[in-house]
């Protein structure tokens, strides 16, 4: 009987050490662990919507390349470049708008991550300018219906050295796919500041401003993959 | 620096809902105008005449003019009628024909307009317009002066630009 309690207690002890043996040991490691880094770097990537789209919509074929920089734990520094190549046709007009675009302003991450995730719900502003030219293609003079059959479709002309100024507010979210690789959307609302118009005709379309609306405003959005190269690690 | 995530959501989306797109894809604007007569009395030439029973046609198309839905149509006694102009070429040639219905005093006579079709652009939706430069008109004189019923023809503006006034003076 002795024995038999002894041995329970020898077992009981032994276990019981074991597991503040092991309760210890995950102790030194999260003591290492709580000094959590944040990943500095420049990240770049391309917006797939465009690429994607020329497949079903003949019209519009373009390319923009993204980039942002981290300056601080929440402020970025971000730019979108792009060329863009957009036919607009209307009931009496029908034009291209061929030209390209740079967008630079900040992105402000207002989500706060756990542990070292690197995910971003942002807020941001760009300034962006457009070079671009735009080409009449056709146009059908607007006339009364008794008239349609005399009804007369002009061929245009190309207007060059157009330019745009805009802002933009962005509205984001940046994911971490795995090992720095970053799956992004964006929204931009838009507002034309100056442009340079042609004579006898209208910017209604703007590469980098899309859709350039009654009241000069406009909508874009984006969806970004990107890969961020490290350069050097931070406190969190 | 830290700002709530929630608070900048919803400033950002209340910036983007102000700066709102207008949309743009509906024509409410004029388009291009009609050639604007007005008919006065031979006799006494400051006083407009009604014409009876006018009929329109524009040598080109087929059928009666007999009108635009929005303010004019060609009505059985008037005095002053809009007419579209065409924009393909720079003549256009109405028969304008008086008392179309009393078989005894139908006559038919044939009005000309010369002039200089230019584009204008609108916008998006209505796209261009044409505006109607260095005017000209006759008629065809039918050799004895009692077959026609226009008597004499007088310009009043030299373009045609939009459909507030008169543009012509037809004497009858």
């Amino acid at each position: 009987m002795k024995l038999l309690q002894m041995l329970k207690y020898f077992i009981n002890t032994a276990f019981l050490l074991s597991c503040i043996v092991s309760l210890s040991q995950e102790n030194s490691l999260q003591l290492k662990d709580t000094i959590i880094q944040n990943k500095y770097g420049l990240r770049v990537g391309i917006d797939l919507f465009n690429p994607v789209n020329s497949f079903f919509d003949e019209d519009r074929k373009g390319l923009e390349l993204v980039g942002d920089y981290r300056v601080s734990k929440k402020f970025y520094v971000a730019a979108e470049l792009g060329y863009l190549e957009n036919t607009t046709d209307e009931d009496f007009i029908n034009f291209t708008t061929n030209g390209s675009y740079l967008k630079a302003g900040f992105d402000y991450n207002a989500y706060t991550n756990w542990l070292d995730m690197e995910n971003a719900i942002y807020v941001g502003m760009r300034y962006g300018f457009s070079t671009f030219s735009q080409t009449l293609n056709n146009f059908t003079i607007n006339n009364e219906a008794f008239l349609d059959d005399l009804a007369v479709a002009e061929s245009g002309q190309k207007f060059d050295n157009l330019n745009a100024h805009w802002v933009e507010f962005v509205l984001g979210i940046k994911a971490e796919l795995f090992n720095n690789l970053f799956l992004g959307f964006s929204f931009s609302g838009k507002k034309m500041i100056t442009t340079k118009e042609p004579d006898n005709f209208k910017n209604l379309f703007v590469p980098g401003f899309n859709r350039v609306f009654l009241n000069n405003s406009g909508f874009g959005f984006n969806y970004t993959l990107s890969y961020l190269i490290p350069l050097y690690k931070k406190e969190k | 620096m830290k700002f709530k995530l929630k608070y900048l959501i919803s400033l950002i989306i209340t910036i983007l809902a102000l700066i709102s797109c207008e949309r743009d894809d509906i024509c409410l604007d004029e388009i291009t105008p009609h050639l604007t007569i007005r008919f006065y009395d031979k006799d006494d030439l400051t006083i407009t005449k009604k014409v009876s029973n006018i009929r329109v046609q524009i040598i080109g198309i087929e059928g009666d003019y007999t009108g635009n839905d929005d303010n004019n149509t060609i009505t059985s006694s008037t005095d002053s009628i809009l007419i579209p102009l065409r924009v393909d070429q720079d003549i256009t040639k109405f028969i304008l024909t008086s008392n179309s219905t009393n078989e005894v005093e139908i006559n038919a006579d044939t009005l000309i307009v010369n002039y200089t079709p230019e584009a204008v652009f609108i916008g998006r939706s209505c796209g261009y317009k044409a505006v109607f430069k260095n005017l000209d008109y006759s008629f065809i004189d039918e050799n004895i002066d009692t077959l026609n019923w226009i008597k004499d023809i007088e310009l009043i503006t030299e373009n045609i630009e939009d459909e507030t006034i008169a543009n012509v003076k037809i004497f009858h």
